[in-house]
Parts: structure tokens; C-alpha cells; sequence
């Protein structure tokens, strides 16, 4: 297929491969080449749709977003989001963050780009923040339901390794960012005063 | 040194603990041959497993089974975990198989072991002419006044001078084999410890580093100070001074010219008679450097790599936003733990647009139906199935009873104690059946740091033998005593 000679980089490679999801550098790499090459005429492109390309050539990854401020534009001219908005529990979005915040210690810590995990120290980090009623088996169970969701939403892979252990995808830092943290804590505050006020 | 510090290092320095373990010759010999003799940097963590399962079958058979009784997986994570110190464990970019390399620990257990070894002579000729070549270039090396300087450099030439005329003369003096030979020792010693210094050089880069990003990480002035109190430039760990001795040595090792002539001095002086049996390792030391030099370069170059990164504005400012809000929303979540949360629900984007095209969705297809026929013809009405139920079915209650009328005796029994009195009848079937044995008169213990050992005669009168962890039944005090 000429598209994919690596000589002449292919708007269409790099702009099909992004429509389909997150390319990584390490995993993707023909796409990726494609994509670093074009990065001018594919932002031009994916604009029409209301769409930018996020970038991040120092971790190896890039994926499409949203323009900002589209959903709330004013009157007709706004565009129809394509990106779809995924709801999350409560469990899955607190696992979210303290995933974050293992990776933020992890670099403060070392300089390995790889943070690994064990499925059991997953669920040490969570457990604190479960309802203690409920039974040992019955909260890792749980457990595992939220890292199967958070390993779908691409956050978490799991590593082919003797033992239960998860790799999380740097690409993590892009989505749970501090504005999202911001406004989950604002909202987990709200919510607490709400039960308050009922009680 | 002082007792406290003394007793400190026992206690907590990973060498030292590395000695004092009771598996240490086992640590020491296959480590040491793995990391250090082999020269390996980083092995996959199957591959390392695989050669000490070799190894622990090798020496249980020679030792006896139960010499080293686990597995060679949980030997390994023993010995990688944090607070033994003595395998690094970690992932690289490109593999998802957990890696291993030694620690300076073990280098440095190793070198005091192998220091214990008797060495035929102790030469000290060579280590004092090495002292005395070091301090004249440290005098030298620093003087400032050229006139010091040419006046040293005048000296040398004379001496030089008068040793051409003296060879002119005839009179050559050879070093005889008593001085070859101290100093081929020499050579060896400097040349390993140079390889075993890698590892450490490399240890203290990542310690320089980690060291670095505490100190970012909890830095609470502006950035601009952190800049000049932390890293006045970029090379932080390449400007450190191991660092400059460290590339000093690379560039060193790397000129063409260096290398060739190493090698044929290196060659010239192994086809020497008086030293006899020479160390095969020293042939290709210096590629064994090379290789170890380039790993620990590629390190540094990493380390800074990673470090920029970190201290990159936004990254920077995004991480110390997040543990800050973390700790907010760990409060929160602890609050709201026992509550109901059902009606929480967050939203995050999706990597990509969804794209739904209706056309790509196959068209319906009618499944073609299979007829089921499950009338079987055998051909032979007459199979003999009594071959089926010809099982062997241990009675479990004879045993509880055994066990029960040893347990009147005394309040606990072994296995074998119990087998003493009634052999067993049915084999290994029978022994696992003892060993399942469930009854409200006793518990089965199994002690997995013992083993017994079983015997009995199978049907043809051969003797058979197992080999199990310890157990024993324990008669069980009934539940009013204990109130």
C-alpha cells in the first residue's frame, strides 16, 4: 500500500490511526512517524471536525480531544462533540486518582518510566477507602471490577507476567490532570455537605 | 570506627547482611557468577529464574532434598525486595518481563569473600610505585609556576636520558619474575575492581538522582531557586564529580588508539612465561569494561534525560497540584466511605471519537442447524464396566479411628506414629486420604518447615517412599474447657 511507505508520510495513516485512539510511540510506531511528521496538516484536519491532537513527544503518546469550550458555545454555531464523555463511579474515579498520585511519587522517586503494580498493592491503596462492612473476598472482588473498568478505559495495561501485575500508562497524566482532580474534589466536598445538611 | 556506627553497618548495610545471611554461599556463588564473573547487567526475570532452579536442584542433590527448600521465584523476590538490597528489579521500556541486576552489595560482599582466598605472594613493590606515580601527579598536576614545572619535566627527560645511555651501553635491566608477577596481580586486582566500580558508579548516579528529585519534589520556594539551588545546568549528574571522572574514563576507553594499544600490551604480557597460569577473564577485560561502561553511560544519559523532564515548568507545577488536591480528596473519600455513592457520577473523555458506522455491521444470517444424532453405536453390547468402578476407594473412617485410639495415649500424634501402628494398606491414595482427614476429635497440623518420611510396600512388595512436610494430629480440647 503506498500510504504506508515510510518515505512519504500519509495524512490518512495518521489521521485514521488517531480517530481510533491513542497512538503510542513505542506501540504504534508507523502511525506515530506518520503523525510527527504531519502534525501541521493533521491539527488542520481534525480541526473541521472540532477536534485538536494532543501531543506528548517527551512520554510518546498523542490522542484527539475535544476543542475547549465547544459544548458550551453559544447558539447553533457550536459543533456536535464526537469524543464521547464516559461516566465514571465514585470507586473508579477515586481509583483514577490515586493512580495519579502513585505515578506524581513514583517520579518524584525514581527515574524508571515504568510503574508497575501489583494487583495486591492496588487493592492495599483502594481498601482503605471502601466500606469496611463489607467482607474481605467481597472487597476484592470489587476491586478487581474497578481496575477490569479502569484497564478498559486504557489507564491500567496488564502486564503478561507471572503474577497479577499492571502497568500504569503514563498517558494517565493527560486525562486525570489537576483540573479534573480539582473538580473531583470540589465535587466529592459538595456532596459530603449535601449528606450533611440531609442528615 | 565507633560501636554505634560498628553495629549500624552490621545491621543495616546490605553487604554486610549479605555475609551474615544464612543462605549467604548460595546468594554469593550464583550471584557472583551471574553479575559478576558473566559480566550481565540486566537479565530477564524468567531467564534468571530458570538458571537458579538449575542451580537449586543441582545443590539439593548433592546436599539432599531440603537444603534449599523453595522455589527459585521466591528466592529471588526475597532478595530484590527493598530492605534486602541485593538484586534491583525493575521493568525496561521494552519489555514487559521483570528485570534483574545486582546491587554494589553483592560486589562488594563478593570482593571480601574473594579477599579471604590465600594469594600465593602479597607483592608490594608495584602498589608502592603506583602510590609514588600518583602523588607526583597530584604535585605536578596542580602547579601553576611554569618554571616548577619545566624544571620536573627537565628531571624526567634526564632520567630517561641516562636510561638510553645505559641501554647504548648494554646494560639492560630486566624485571625478573618475582617483579612480573606482583605486578600482573596488580593489574588483575585494579582491572576486576574497575568492573566491580561500575556498578557502584551507577548505584550513586541513581541515588544523585533520586536525592535530586526529593528534593524538587518538596521544594517550596519558586522554581527559579530551585534551578540554581539544585541544578545550575542541565548535566546535574554528568557535572557531578563522579560524573566528569566517569567520562574522563569513557572518552579514555573509547579512543581507537587506546584500545589497540591495550590490546597488545594486554596480549604481550599473557604469552609471558612467569606468569603462569594467566586469568582467562583478563583477555577481554577491557571489552567487559567497555560493555559495563556504556550501560552505566547510557544511565546518566537517561537519569538527565528523566530529570529535564521532571523538571519541566508544567510537569513540575502538575505534580505538586496533584499530591496537594490528593490529599483533599483522600479526606473526603474517607468521609464519604460508608455512605451511599450511587448517585456520584464523574465524567472523563474518551481517548477517541466513536466513531458508529451502521453499514460495517453484519447483515443477519440464519444459522444453519446441525442435526444432533446421539444414538451411539458401540458395535459390542457387551463392554465390561466393572474395570470403572475398580477404582481404589480409601474409607476414611478406619482412619479417623487409628488416629483417634493414638490420640487416647496422648494429646498429639504424628503421622508416622500413627503409621507405626497400622501400616499402610492402599498406598499414596491412603496416605493423602490421613492427610485430608476431617473430624471434630482432633486437627490435622502441617508443619511446613519439617519433613517426615513414609514408607510402605505397594502391592508387588517394592518399598515406597514419601516425603511430606511434618504433620501431626492434635487432640482437640473440648469447647467447655476452653470457657
Amino acid at each position: 500500500m503506498a500510504a504506508t511507505r515510510r518515505e512519504e508520510p500519509s495524512l490518512s495513516v495518521a489521521a485514521v490511526h488517531l480517530m481510533k485512539g491513542v497512538v503510542y510511540r513505542d506501540t504504534h510506531p508507523v502511525p506515530w512517524h506518520h503523525l510527527m511528521r504531519l502534525q501541521a496538516q493533521v491539527r488542520d484536519y481534525v480541526a473541521v471536525l472540532g477536534l485538536t491532537v494532543v501531543i506528548d513527544e517527551a512520554e510518546g503518546y498523542a490522542f484527539l480531544r475535544s476543542q475547549p469550550g465547544d459544548d458550551e458555545a453559544d447558539g447553533q454555531q457550536a459543533i456536535r462533540r464526537l469524543i464521547p464523555r464516559r461516566a465514571l463511579s465514585f470507586h473508579v474515579s477515586l481509583l483514577l486518582a490515586l493512580l495519579r498520585k502513585k505515578l506524581a511519587e513514583f517520579d518524584a522517586s525514581n527515574a524508571d518510566t515504568r510503574l508497575v503494580l501489583t494487583r495486591q498493592q492496588i487493592v492495599d491503596q483502594c481498601a482503605v477507602f471502601l466500606p469496611a462492612s463489607t467482607s474481605e473476598a467481597r472487597l476484592i472482588d470489587q476491586i478487581d471490577t474497578h481496575i477490569g473498568k479502569v484497564v478498559e478505559l486504557g489507564f491500567l495495561r496488564r502486564i503478561n507476567d507471572a503474577e497479577a501485575t499492571y502497568e500504569v500508562r503514563r498517558i494517565i497524566k493527560a486525562f486525570v490532570d489537576a483540573q479534573w482532580l480539582a473538580d473531583f474534589d470540589a465535587r466529592l466536598a459538595e456532596y459530603a455537605a449535601e449528606l450533611e445538611a440531609t442528615r | 570506627m565507633e560501636f554505634d556506627e560498628v553495629e549500624w553497618l552490621r545491621r543495616n548495610n546490605a553487604a554486610w547482611r549479605l555475609l551474615r545471611a544464612d543462605h549467604a554461599a548460595l546468594v554469593l556463588s550464583f550471584l557472583g557468577r551471574v553479575f559478576v564473573e558473566e559480566n550481565v547487567r540486566s537479565i530477564s526475570g524468567v531467564e534468571l529464574t530458570a538458571r537458579l532452579e538449575d542451580e537449586l536442584f543441582a545443590l539439593n542433590e548433592r546436599l539432599g532434598a531440603g537444603t534449599f527448600p523453595r522455589a527459585a521465584k521466591s528466592y529471588l523476590d526475597d532478595w530484590a525486595q527493598p530492605e534486602v538490597g541485593w538484586l534491583r528489579k525493575y521493568y525496561p521500556p521494552d519489555s514487559d518481563q521483570v528485570h534483574f541486576d545486582a546491587t554494589p552489595a553483592v560486589e562488594r560482599a563478593l570482593s571480601w569473600v574473594q579477599s579471604l582466598q590465600a594469594r600465593s605472594f602479597v607483592g608490594t613493590e608495584s602498589r608502592l610505585n603506583i602510590v609514588l606515580e600518583l602523588l607526583r601527579q597530584m604535585v605536578y598536576g596542580a602547579e601553576t609556576d611554569p618554571d616548577a614545572r619545566l624544571a620536573e619535566l627537565q628531571a624526567r627527560r634526564e632520567a630517561i636520558d641516562a636510561e638510553i645511555a645505559k641501554v647504548r651501553a648494554g646494560q639492560v635491566e630486566v624485571l625478573d619474575g618475582a617483579a612480573q608477577r606482583d605486578r600482573y596481580q596488580q593489574f588483575v586486582a585494579t582491572a576486576r575492581g574497575l568492573l566491580a566500580d561500575f556498578r557502584e558508579v551507577e548505584a550513586n548516579f541513581r541515588a544523585l538522582d533520586r536525592a535530586l528529585r526529593e528534593k524538587i519534589a518538596t521544594w517550596s520556594g519558586s522554581k527559579g531557586e530551585l534551578l540554581d539551588e539544585v541544578v545550575g545546568s542541565r548535566h546535574a549528574i554528568a557535572d557531578s564529580d563522579q560524573g566528569r571522572s566517569f567520562h574522563a574514563f569513557y572518552d579514555f576507553l573509547l579512543s581507537p588508539q587506546r584500545q589497540q594499544e591495550f590490546s597488545d600490551l594486554l596480549a604481550r604480557v599473557q604469552s609471558l612465561d612467569v606468569i603462569g597460569a594467566s586469568d582467562p577473564r583478563m583477555r577481554r577485560i577491557h571489552y567487559d569494561w567497555l560493555d559495563a561502561a556504556e550501560r552505566t553511560q547510557a544511565t546518566v544519559r537517561l537519569l538527565s534525560e528523566q530529570l529535564r523532564r521532571f523538571l519541566d515548568d508544567q510537569v513540575w507545577l502538575e505534580n505538586r497540584r496533584v499530591m496537594d488536591l490528593l490529599r483533599g480528596i483522600e479526606t473526603h473519600a474517607l468521609a464519604l466511605r460508608d455512605q451511599r455513592t450511587d448517585g456520584l457520577v464523574f465524567e472523563l473523555d474518551a481517548a477517541a471519537p466513536q466513531v458508529v458506522l451502521p453499514m460495517e455491521r453484519p447483515l443477519y444470517r440464519p444459522r444453519a442447524k446441525q442435526p444432533l444424532d446421539s444414538t451411539v453405536d458401540t458395535g459390542e453390547p457387551d463392554v465390561d464396566v466393572s474395570r470403572l468402578f475398580e477404582q481404589v476407594h480409601v474409607d476414611p473412617v478406619p482412619l479417623t479411628d487409628a488416629v483417634r485410639a493414638a490420640l487416647r495415649r496422648s494429646s498429639q500424634v504424628s503421622l508416622p506414629e500413627v503409621l507405626a501402628n497400622r501400616p499402610l494398606e492402599q498406598g499414596l491414595a491412603e496416605l493423602v486420604t490421613y492427610l485430608s482427614l476431617r473430624d471434630p476429635g482432633f486437627d490435622v497440623v502441617f508443619d511446613e518447615d519439617r519433613r517426615d518420611q513414609v514408607r510402605w510396600y505397594d502391592p508387588d512388595g517394592r518399598t515406597r517412599t514419601a516425603l511430606l512436610p511434618a504433620v501431626s494430629f492434635l487432640r482437640r480440647v473440648p469447647a467447655l474447657d476452653r470457657v
